[in-house]
């Protein structure tokens, strides 16, 4: 058990101060974040940048939705390459499997507060949204499926992943050992409950996989499905949307890597085989998604009816270009960072190019959702309303601020501690052994 | 009227459960709950009447537990037939208003400035304004001046309220069109400008009728555009004659954007269009005009004794007017007793035989083939000749119309009237059926006569100029007015008015020109105010301020009629007068016997009686102080012969009907005998003798120019500024705006934005000027020189012409928090002194401007 | 539009019901028109389909009604709506309406409603499902909209934008009796349905005149203030 001595131990190690500081600075953060609900709770939604769609020229979705939106996408990633390591047997990428459930899980929890931020009756929408679910509704399937169902599979999956390690820690750990042996509930590690775990996470997984897409293309109708909104009613708004979820989340998860074997020393277990990978399968998404981005525009301004026109050359050339054309160059500019990273002797095998290009496809993706949600609202209306505009007040950007921090604090926390790495599981020779 | 009382379906146990559950899950205070008296909310509906503009619609109260939640139109009225405008609609909230006047107010400031002030007890205030009317009207009755703005229960105010006082009587004119009234009234007899018989007309001429936004000749907004609608739905076409074609919404069926204040030079083109067509109806020119008269070399009538001659073609002499048997000729040129004369019709012929439409074409901006086609249109829609069988009788059809009202309020005012009439006359549509009409009833004014007997005196002059070498036909203008009060000494007045009592009026914001008018009313020693709001006039001179209630008080008789029907209304109070306010009526009352002048011959119960023509037992004792509600039952019972008397208007409705005005009181041709027997003035020869004596006593060219017997094109005074000063600014109005207690309506506010000024697309590209450009207004008296600066936004539009610009009327507000930041009001810009008001003295709405860049905000 | 703001006591830059100004053509082609726009209550309603707690609900009737008891302000129905008719109420009621209201000499005239012409009857709950439908609430952080008046409907009067129309611009009646007037109307006149291409069945029919073309500039648009 000397791995998970060691995890432990280095992390003592680090000085606590800057740790603290980043803690505080982040629980500063979220203080305000909820000060800022707090506010908008008494005060209205009047205190956030939402107005009516139309007459008041605004959005009535904005920052809340877009942020619930790239969440929900962060959270794609993670259970799916989980999951994918477990099917396919991904050995090597192994050490990255809790780090991606862990993603998922803080991600759709923050997207379900986003959700609440965003009502106008929090209390009502909790209890009515269940006692009066209406399946027809393509919200209900975000907040049923994706919300409700997809994050209990991911607690579940990470709970059930966990229990080894969770007992193993015990085993050792000074402190929080109720917590340890509250998680492994009784997990001994033994070869048979280690087969009846393995089984089990085994079908879990192959029942996430669909669920996901499903959820994540529900997420994609919930606009996809509106004639009312022009740069909305598509087809391709499914498919879009599970792509850049990949994308945002993936590169979440490369940072995330980084970040885990920078600050615990794991250059080993989190080798340059895993960044290969990751940087791998972000090109493939990365190019899908411009592919998609590409066949969208082609036809819209083809043949798009005039107002889908109006919305698409307003991206293009009006207000929101800056936003487009920075969305597109951070995706082009990760895609260029990561084939350099092959093509260049001098970068091959580095680090930093997959964390900047995570980076960068995360910035993108933030842009390229908030012009899905508010575009079609200020410059999409079918009536010839007033064009409208729509800022972020500040309560909203310290409540998502609020919310980001939420997350990272919450990471952080669990990986002080528990093990982010999973213990290496015995070799096969080592089971029959047990056996 | 329907009274209802409905059960509500649920409890207040039951509703009271409903409500706590909603608590929980909505937070307290968020679900605007009622605090309802027990048991169910007793609910019904009683007559009102709408006070916030000028034609009183009818409108019943919907009441909860006796607090009226809405005001809705009374189907019963004929002018709104259950409907009401946005104003009428909106009006619930100002009668609520926490910013009204709520107690009587005396100054504690110095005036000129915004106003300070005590609360004081009416019993003091009134005292206060008593003291001091009494002991200016003691020393001159006609130094009081009695200032009124929208016109209502014209018998109680206007006449009895001045009669009493014997004081000066302004007229209000804010918007009105003074000149045209004054050029109808000289012309035809008729108090009314022109408006058309929309139940049988054909072809409208929509004469700078704002027709989906302002109200016309007559009416208010709310009866003209359903009257319109209706026509046009059987068929009826509509030219419409505006620099902006905005307000014609999607009904015109042509446009001819005119040049502002080119009326007359239009008018007279197609007049002679008609004449060069001979589209002429000789039958009503020879009969009802005095076309035939004979004219001398010098313009006046060639006379034997006091009576005009006319040509007789039968005798081929001239002979009386009048003479039986004789048939006077309509044109020609004659000798007469050696001397050469030409019929009054002939001069006219010979004198718009240049007026051509490629004449007019230069001056009015629009292409000569549109005004001749337009011409040929109208003359062919006129029908000369047919007759239509109306009521039973037999009557010219001329279902020709034109509605020209406020357009009339512009420096030829006068004349472009005359100028309009003329045209009319020569089809015989004045009066016609389905022709223009001017009043509901063809009833002959005494201004008829007045207007062509003014004996212009020496002076010194009183400070209105009536009868003076100035203004020999005048309209009583506060503009005016106050043009003299700042230099009396160049109009030859002495005596100025030195009390104010301000009726519902607001003239430093509503009249043009502000600084004028500020500067004038600083030099009154004492200004008492009757208004529901401290108006800014208020605000800056007001010495004591009197709240008046608004729809919630007694006030009558008003006409209730559409021009069709007959209709009474009076205003009933649906709810007891909010705060302190009174009506106005039992104001009056209490000030006449405060001042000794109620009761007795001479008094005010006294004029009241005089005016509601009560007699007899009918009478109210001039003993005895009587209540608002009193007198108009006084009213109702006696004047209208309503047995119920006022609880009528009280109980059953807000209108009373009188039953459709028949062919005979309504069309000229019908009544008897034809035209009330007078004869329509086409040529003013005594225009051309008050021309004589004002240069006889030395007037200036500027006032006497436009005494000419016919209309007569001249280059526009505002046409002098210089070049730098290149477009033509005009007001128009909003339906919203109407009036000028709407701004500060934050219901109608909203409706509309602040202030702007309407450019076109081109002129703005032409100045790198965009949407919402910060500007600066500036325009420039070409008399004086003065120039007034205002800035505001410049909002781009389509739909007025290159050369002209165009503001919102309205707003300048500053004392409602409401009404503050909306922009400046036009008048600022518009002046008021010679030159610019008709030869009529009242006010016009056109002026020279620049248009710079400004900063923003 | 004011009849609507005064019936329904809605609160500032809350429109329920609107009308378009339109701009069209070039000097000297320009023309003005207008376009009121209640809600449509459409048949096949976008705004219904994806209500999560089926607040937004049809009638029976033919209504599209929004109950503001069950609402959790999600806002799903205003971005579905192509119309724009939905308005949400972004604070407290009582801040949200026009003027001071809660100034004491106003509230012991007025027996301390808000605003004062507000009518108790827009609380009550309406149609066999007993519902609260009509136009009450004005609830902080709830989706409302054009009720078509149901409180007066239901009572047999006519919603206050017909009621009011000065020109009777506005027909209300039931399309399914074909003897009801906007029935007639219909058989008589050429008519066209708002965005028809939408495929959203509504409800409101404009007769006679033609859509709003592309180069329609709304003018004159109400002051926002939220």
């Amino acid at each position: 058990m000397a791995t998970h001595n060691a995890t432990l131990s280095r992390q003592a190690r680090r000085s606590p101060s800057a740790w603290h500081l980043v803690v505080a600075v982040l629980v500063a953060l979220v203080v305000l974040g909820i000060y800022a609900y707090a506010h908008e709770l008494s005060e209205g939604m009047a205190v956030t940048g939402l107005r009516n769609i139309g007459p008041m020229g605004g959005a009535t979705w904005g920052l809340y939705i877009t942020f619930v939106v790239y969440f929900v996408g962060l959270s794609f990633a993670g259970i799916s390459t989980a999951a994918l390591i477990r099917l396919a047997r991904i050995d090597r990428l192994r050490p990255i499997s809790r780090m991606a459930e862990l993603l998922t899980v803080v991600a759709l929890v923050l997207a379900g507060l986003a959700i609440i931020a965003d009502l106008g009756q929090p209390l009502r929408g909790i209890v009515n949204l269940l006692r009066y679910a209406r399946p027809q509704s393509p919200f209900f399937g975000t907040f049923t499926l994706v919300i409700s169902g997809y994050l209990f599979a991911s607690l579940v999956y990470l709970y059930l992943d966990g229990r080894r390690d969770a007992w193993l820690t015990e085993q050792t750990a000074e402190r929080h050992r109720g917590f340890y042996r509250f998680w492994a509930a009784g997990y001994r590690d033994t070869p048979a409950e280690r087969e009846r775990h393995d089984r089990a996470t085994f079908w879990l997984a192959i029942a996430i996989v669909p669920l996901l897409i499903t959820a994540h293309s529900t997420l994609g109708f919930v606009f996809g499905l509106q004639v009312g909104r022009p740069g909305w009613f598509s087809a391709l708004q499914a498919p879009s949307f599970v792509i850049l979820a990949g994308v945002s989340g993936l590169g979440m998860l490369a940072m995330i890597v980084a970040a885990v074997r920078r600050r615990q020393h794991r250059e080993e277990e989190l080798g340059v085989e895993i960044f290969k990978w990751l940087s791998t399968a972000l090109v493939i998404l990365v190019l899908s998604y411009l592919y998609l981005v590409v066949v969208e525009l082609l036809t819209n301004l083809y043949t798009g009816s005039s107002r889908e026109r109006d919305v698409m050359s307003e991206l293009l050339f009006g207000d929101y270009a800056w936003i487009y054309w920075g969305a597109i160059g951070c995706f082009v500019g990760a895609l260029v960072l990561l084939i350099f990273r092959v093509a260049l002797p001098n970068l091959r095998g580095a680090v930093w190019p997959v964390v900047v290009a995570g980076a960068l496809v995360n910035l993108g993706a933030i842009g390229k959702r908030y012009l899905i949600v508010v575009p079609s609202q200020t410059k999409g209306t079918l009536l010839p309303y007033d064009e409208g505009s729509y800022t972020p007040a500040w309560t909203e950007f310290a409540l998502v601020i609020g919310l980001i921090s939420l997350g990272v604090l919450s990471y952080m926390l669990f990986t002080r501690y528990f093990p982010i790495v999973e213990h290496p599981q015995p070799e096969p020779a080592e089971r029959e052994e047990a056996q | 009227m329907k009274l209802s009382r409905r059960t509500f379906l649920k409890g207040t146990g039951a509703a009271g459960a409903a409500m706590a559950a909603t608590r929980f899950l909505s937070g307290p205070g968020e679900t605007l709950a009622l605090a309802q008296a027990q048991g169910a909310p007793v609910e019904d509906y009683v007559p009102a009447t709408c006070w916030i503009g000028k034609q009183e619609c009818g409108m019943v109260a919907h009441r909860v537990n006796g607090r009226v939640i809405k005001f809705e139109g009374d189907p019963t009225n004929p002018r709104n037939l259950g409907t009401l405008c946005p104003k009428g609609m909106a009006q619930i909230m100002p009668v609520y208003d926490p910013n009204r006047v709520k107690t009587p107010l005396v100054r504690t400031n110095a005036k000129g400035q915004p106003g300070q002030w005590r609360q004081a007890s009416w019993d003091e205030a009134i005292e206060i304004s008593a003291a001091a009317i009494k002991e200016a009207r003691d020393r001159e009755p006609s130094i009081v001046l009695w200032q009124k703005g929208r016109s209502k229960s014209k018998y109680v105010y206007d006449e009895a309220v001045t009669e009493t006082l014997g004081c000066t009587k302004l007229g209000h004119g804010a918007f009105c069109s003074d000149a045209g009234y004054r050029a109808m009234e000289y012309t035809v007899g008729l108090k009314g400008v022109l408006n058309p018989d929309f139940k049988h007309t054909r072809f409208v001429l929509a004469w700078g009728w704002n027709m989906t936004n302002s109200g016309g000749n007559q009416l208010c907004w709310i009866t003209w555009p359903r009257q319109m609608l209706e026509a046009r739905d059987a068929g009826m076409k509509i030219v419409f004659v505006d620099p902006r074609i905005r307000g014609a919404g999607p009904y015109a069926d042509g446009w001819l954007p005119i040049r502002p204040g080119t009326d007359l030079a239009l008018a007279q083109a197609m007049t002679s269009v008609l004449v060069e067509d001979g589209t002429i109806d000789q039958e009503y020119l020879v009969t009802y005009t005095n076309a035939p008269y004979l004219v001398g070399d010098d313009g006046f009538f060639v006379r034997e004794g006091d009576v005009p001659l006319v040509w007789d073609e039968r005798s081929e002499k001239a002979v009386p007017a009048g003479s039986s048997g004789a048939s006077p000729a309509l044109e020609g040129t004659y000798t007469v007793a050696g001397a050469k004369v030409r019929t009054a019709f002939e001069v006219f012929k010979e004198h718009i035989a240049a007026r051509t439409p490629e004449w007019a074409a230069d001056i009015c901006g629009i292409p000569a083939d549109d005004i001749r086609n337009t011409a040929r249109e109208m003359g062919a829609a006129a029908s000369i000749g047919s007759t239509i069988v109306v009521d039973g009788k037999s009557l010219p059809y001329r279902p020709v119309g034109v509605m020209a009202y406020h357009a009339m309020q512009q420096e030829m005012g006068f004349q472009a009237t005359r100028a309009l009439a003329q045209m009319l006359m020569m089809l015989g549509a004045l009066g016609a059926v389905g022709g223009t009409l001017s009043t509901t009833k063809w009833e002959i004014d005494s201004k008829y006569y007045e207007w062509d007997a003014v004996e212009i005196g020496d002076g010194p002059y009183g400070f209105t100029l009536s009868s003076s070498k100035y203004f020999p036909i005048n309209s009583g203008s506060t503009a005016v007015a106050a043009t003299v009060m700042n230099d009396p000494g160049a109009f030859d007045v002495e005596t100025l008015p030195e009390v104010m009592i301000l009726h519902m009026a607001n003239p430093v914001v509503s009249f043009p020109n502000t600084e004028t008018i500020k500067e004038a009313f600083s030099k009154l020693k004492f200004t008492v105010v009757l208004s529901p709001w401290l108006s800014e006039t208020a605000d800056l001179f007001a010495d004591v301020v009197l709240p008046a209630a608004t729809v919630e008080k007694y006030e009558g008789p008003n006409s209730g009629s559409d021009t069709y029907i007959d209709a009474v209304t009076i205003r009933t109070p649906p709810m007891d007068p909010l705060f302190e306010s009174r009506g106005e009526f039992d104001i009056y009352v209490d000030l006449f016997d405060r001042l000794g002048l109620l009761e007795g011959e001479g008094g005010f119960i006294h004029h009241i009686n005089e005016q509601f023509e009560l007699e007899g037992k009918h009478a109210m004792p001039t003993d005895r102080m009587p209540t608002a509600r009193q007198i108009l039952d006084a009213y109702a019972k006696g004047h209208e012969g309503i047995p119920e008397g006022i609880e009528y208007f009280e109980k059953k409705s807000s209108t009373y009907v009188k039953g459709p005005i028949p062919a005979e009181e309504r069309y000229g041709y019908a009544v008897s005998p034809p035209f009330a027997g007078v004869l329509h003035r086409f040529y003013g020869e005594s225009l051309l003798r008050y021309q004589h004596t004002m240069k006889d006593k030395g007037a200036d060219e500027i006032f006497w120019r436009d005494y000419t017997p016919l209309p007569t094109w001249r280059g526009l005074t505002m046409d002098d500024s210089p070049p730098e000063y290149d477009l033509y600014l005009i007001s128009h109005k909003l339906v919203e705006h109407k009036q000028g207690r709407t701004s500060f309506v934050p219901l109608l506010k909203e409706l509309t934005g602040g202030q702007q000024l309407d450019m076109n697309t081109k002129t703005a590209e032409a100045r790198g000027l965009q949407d919402k450009d910060w500007v600066w207004v500036e325009s420039q008296n070409s008399v004086t020189g003065d120039t007034r600066t205002v800035k505001t936004q410049v909002h781009l539009t389509e739909t007025l012409r290159p050369d002209t610009v165009s503001m919102r009327h309205g707003f300048g507000l500053w004392t409602h928090p409401e009404a503050q930041d909306q922009g400046p009001s036009p008048n600022t810009l518009f002046f008021t002194g010679p030159g610019y008001v008709a030869n009529t003295a009242d006010q016009s709405f056109q002026v020279k401007v620049r248009v710079d860049r400004a900063d923003e905000g | 539009m004011e009849a609507c703001k005064v019936e329904n006591a809605t609160p500032e830059s809350s429109f329920f019901m609107y009308v378009f100004r339109f701009e069209q053509g070039e000097y000297p082609a320009s023309r003005i028109s207008f376009l009121p726009r209640p809600c449509m209550h459409c048949d096949n309603a976008p705004c219904v389909k994806v209500c999560p707690v089926g607040a937004r609900y049809k009638r029976e009737d033919g209504i599209v009604a929004t109950d503001w008891d069950r609402c959790i302000g999600c806002r799903y129905c205003e971005v579905a709506c192509p119309y724009g008719v939905n308005s949400f109420n972004w604070k407290d009621p009582e801040e949200a309406q026009y003027l001071d209201w809660k100034d004491p000499v106003i509230t012991t005239a007025t027996d301390g409603s808000i605003p004062p012409y507000r009518n108790p009857a827009l609380d009550e709950a309406y149609g066999p499902e007993q519902r609260k439908i009509a136009g009450g609430g004005h609830v902080q952080g709830v989706m409302e909209k054009c009720t078509f008046c149901v409180h007066r409907v239901e009572e047999g009067l006519d919603p206050a934008c017909a009621q009011t129309c000065p020109v009777r611009a506005l027909i209300f009646g039931d399309l399914d009796d074909p003897d009801s007037a906007p029935a007639k109307a219909l058989q008589q006149r050429e008519s066209f349905t708002l965005l028809a291409e939408a495929g959203t069945e509504p409800r409101v029919h404009y007769v006679g005149g033609s859509p709003p073309t592309e180069d329609a500039r709304q003018v004159d648009a109400p002051e926002v203030r939220v």
